[in-house]
């Protein structure tokens, strides 16, 4: 009976070809976009180093004054001042691994003269990074904690910047200046992809880092603070401390490091306690006015508060998810015109004896396989859409961006070609409930008596 | 008018109604939303720059070594540029048209509670109105002797004078006479005269997307700050400025422990400030129109259904004398009147979209006509799709009927 049902159902789909064809597009087109749209927030919206992101958190002090604001979550937060930083990174915390960071810029070159300088964003931190974030290398590995607290003129290269500087050779030992400073090769990373870059909370795509350096080492030489001061508003301009004023900044209530900590298992307990003890202390010296207060905030609770989606990106979600309303609803029409054209034969067919099950598992046989071709074409359409979407961020990026930066944004992958398949023959199925409850509802014979 | 027997075979169809119904509202709040947004991002695109823009070069170089006297290096930088065979003028400047960053402030009072003006402050020393080819329109330029050059934390005072553009004035001074009047470049800071207005140009992609596009102050200076140096527009000759772009950047090689940014035309800034929302507009407008395609397929689809189902209906009227008009006309009053409900919901769908749409990016983009227009045009689009079925079908022979029986 299920073969003969299935060359019935292909020789309806056969029957009026250009409706199943206008059916297939409808599904197919509406498909590819909201597919499309759906991967780009897909990959985007991916957690960054998925395994221990959840042991990985943002630490914030409320040291603000009286007057603040009160805070809901970590982004109305203040980060930590440069007093606070240094005292949590002197605490000695079993089981923790911390680490601060923020960002400086500064010309990248070398002695050889026909390789231009480069101008480069630099992550200041200390030598806990590379081991708590997992960071992979290519030659050498991070510095110790002795050249964080020397402040060593010691700099690890991204795997970019060294192709650029050292032609991609192991350049461990090789010398190399920021500015005027000049620094030693001590590591070179390999490639390092984030899907949302969140050390230094900018949680952006593709706009890489070029070197990272010890902390001590940019504040021994008052390189460029590139970060945002929250100060008290006794502190006039803050912005200020930007270039200059770092002995003033030192000391002062402007919060503007990022600070993480990796708490594995149970630590987080013991580890918000000291934090209750350290501000109860600092409370003793006049400071941290306000109510206890601390944020710690794990990297998929981050990003899950700033959402996966940016503007742009949800304005054309939420056009594609219409968009593929319409293509449903199209169906809908369709094979109801298709089903219903049939309702003489069915009832003969009904009056003959067959089961309203046959007649259902006929159109479910129908309807699935429009699903499926439909899912297919809605793939190719997605690779396509995606494809589009690439070329329109170079272009609108005026190529600055390279395909290579973009494209694990905009790839499919199995993940995201199942769910294609599944969205597409759930929602024929969808379509087809109401078209096929009305056939199957066809009384035996009642089309013939007419005739 | 047939009315009662349309409102007898919706009733019928209820199903179908239902479809055509809700499809043609989903189809205006998605049409009339990509329309609207794509007129409110298009809407100060491409404008005239104002400037010979294809002949203007900009450079942005960079000390990493704060040893350097940058004083004496821009005057160095310049004697060399213009020295360069098919460079015409080049001033120093700490803003480049088409990117111009954020917005500062201009006030007419100097109290604290002086309204805000918006505008874009360009500095630049005595040729740089030269460079960017304005014309005067009242008072007059920038001379030599006025021109304030010095380090930013170093400057004892900012200049008395400056001057502001054509629409910049309309802006400040609506009643017009602008000239000679003062301004505030900041809350308690000191006055400045007016004393020219030159012709309008661009400023950069913020204030342009708040049609705020010529908004512009030109002030007598040349400054810079530890790792800000002033950038150069330099003025070359028509069709050299491709050549020179390799040129000017080794001539500024030349002093060492510097790094040179970017050296590039001015229309690649132009290129680079409308390309976002051009491709972003392009995309929303080649999806609005496949949407398009497929409602009315969709339409044209489904009424060729119905108009197949009721051959009978047809072939009868027809027999009772009803002309094939009539037929035709039944048609499209119904899908007429479902397209009308449609329409009603979709308004207030695309309403409420719009108002997300508004809160999320704080410009309003709503604009009624627009909305309106996009209505008409879905009625006309399901009109001709039910057109052609439906005069098809009115070619029944009214003997269907009986020969079928």
């Amino acid at each position: 009976m299920f073969a003969y049902n299935a060359k019935l159902a292909f020789k309806s789909l056969n029957d009026r070809p250009s409706l199943t064809v206008l059916m297939v597009a409808a599904i197919a087109v509406g498909l590819g976009l909201f597919m499309t749209m759906l991967t780009l927030g897909h990959q985007s919206g991916k957690i960054p180093i998925p395994h221990i992101s959840k042991q990985i958190h943002l630490i914030q002090l409320d040291n603000r004054e009286v007057t603040a604001d009160d805070a809901e979550n970590f982004t109305d937060m203040v980060d930590l001042t440069y007093q606070d930083a240094n005292n949590l990174l002197n605490m000695d915390i079993a089981g923790a691994e911390q680490a601060l960071t923020w960002n400086t810029y500064g010309i990248l070159n070398v002695e050889e003269q026909d390789i231009q300088p480069q101008r480069s964003s630099v992550v200041a931190t200390n030598h806990a990074f590379f081991n708590m974030f997992e960071v992979p290398f290519l030659y050498g590995k991070g510095w110790d904690s002795d050249a964080d607290q020397l402040g060593q003129a010691v700099i690890v290269l991204t795997k970019d910047s060294n192709d650029y500087l050292f032609g991609g050779i192991n350049s461990v030992g090789q010398q190399v200046r920021l500015n005027t400073q000049v620094l030693t090769v001590i590591g070179v990373l390999d490639d390092w992809f984030l899907a949302r870059k969140f050390y230094d909370r900018s949680y952006s795509q593709a706009r890489p880092d070029q070197a990272l350096i010890p902390s001590n080492f940019a504040f021994n030489n008052d390189l460029p603070r590139n970060a945002r001061f929250d100060c008290w508003s006794t502190t006039t301009n803050p912005r200020k401390f930007t270039t200059n004023y770092l002995t003033e900044l030192k000391t002062s209530e402007c919060a503007w490091i990022t600070f993480w900590a990796k708490l594995p298992n149970n630590t987080k307990d013991d580890y918000q306690a000291q934090l209750g003890q350290y501000i109860e202390s600092q409370k003793n010296l006049g400071r941290f006015p306000r109510e206890n207060q601390y944020f710690l905030t794990n990297i998929n609770d981050q990003l899950s508060i700033i959402g996966s989606m940016g503007g742009r990106q949800q304005m054309l979600g939420m056009i594609s998810y219409m968009f593929f309303a319409v293509c449903l609803i199209n169906a809908v029409s369709i094979l109801l015109a298709k089903f219903m054209r049939r309702t003489k034969e069915v009832s003969l067919r009904r009056a003959l004896g067959a089961k309203k099950r046959t007649i259902l598992q006929q159109h479910l046989i129908e309807v699935i396989f429009i699903g499926v071709i439909g899912g297919l074409f809605g793939i190719a359409f997605t690779y396509l859409g995606l494809q589009a979407m690439l070329r329109v961020s170079l272009y609108a990026s005026d190529y600055t961006q390279t395909a290579a930066d973009l494209m694990p944004y905009h790839r499919m992958d199995w993940e995201m070609v199942m769910m294609a398949f599944s969205v597409s023959v759930g929602c024929t199925l969808l379509v087809g409930l109401y078209p096929i409850w009305r056939i199957c509802n066809v009384s035996p014979a009642s089309q013939l008596k007419a005739q | 008018m047939e009315f009662r027997p349309i409102f007898l075979s919706i009733k019928h169809n209820k199903a179908i109604a239902m479809l055509v119904i809700i499809q043609v509202a989903i189809t205006l709040t998605v049409l009339s939303g990509s329309l609207l947004m794509t007129t409110s991002t298009l809407k100060e695109w491409n404008l005239p720059s104002g400037i010979p823009h294809d002949n203007i070069i900009s450079a942005e170089p960079q000390f990493y070594d704060l040893d350097v006297d940058v004083r004496q290096s821009v005057v160095d930088d310049l004697a060399r540029i213009k020295a360069l065979p098919g460079v015409i003028n080049a001033s120093p400047a700490t803003q480049r048209p088409f990117a111009a960053q954020g917005a500062q402030q201009v006030y007419l009072e100097a109290t604290e509670e002086a309204q805000e003006y918006d505008t874009n402050i360009f500095t630049g020393d005595i040729n740089l109105h030269k460079v960017l080819e304005l014309t005067l329109i009242e008072g007059r330029f920038f001379r030599e002797n006025e021109i304030i050059t010095g380090k930013r934390d170093e400057l004892s005072s900012t200049p008395p004078i400056v001057m502001i553009s054509e629409n910049m004035a309309k802006v400040l001074f609506p009643d017009g006479n602008a000239l000679g009047k003062t301004i505030w470049m900041e809350k308690g800071g000191s006055p400045a005269e007016i004393i020219g207005i030159y012709s309008n140009f661009m400023n950069g992609e913020q204030l342009n997307y708040f049609g705020q596009s010529y908004r512009t102050v030109l002030q007598p200076l040349v400054t810079w700050q530890n790792r800000q140096d002033p950038s150069y527009l330099i003025r070359v000759e028509k069709g050299m400025a491709e050549g020179l772009l390799e040129t000017i950047r080794n001539e500024l090689y030349k002093i060492d422990g510097r790094y040179v940014n970017r050296v590039e035309v001015l229309s690649r800034i132009q290129k680079r400030m409308y390309d976002g929302r051009g491709s972003q507009s392009i995309m929303l407008l080649v999806i609005s129109f496949v949407l398009l395609l497929i409602t009315a397929f969709g339409m044209a689809g489904l009424v060729s259904f119905l108009v197949t189902q009721r051959q009978k209906q047809i072939g009868t009227r027809r027999a009772l004398g009803a002309t094939k008009w009539d037929v035709v006309r039944y048609f499209m009053l119904e899908n007429g009147i479902l397209s009308g409900i449609g329409i009603m919901i979709g308004l207030i769908l695309s309403l409420v979209f719009t108002f997300v749409l508004t809160e999320d990016s704080g410009v309003n983009i709503l604009d009624m006509s627009y909305i309106f227009a996009t209505a008409f045009f879905i009625i006309l689009i399901n009109q001709l799709a039910v057109y052609f079925p439906a005069k098809k079908a009115a070619n029944i022979e009214p003997a269907i009927v009986t020969r079928a029986a």
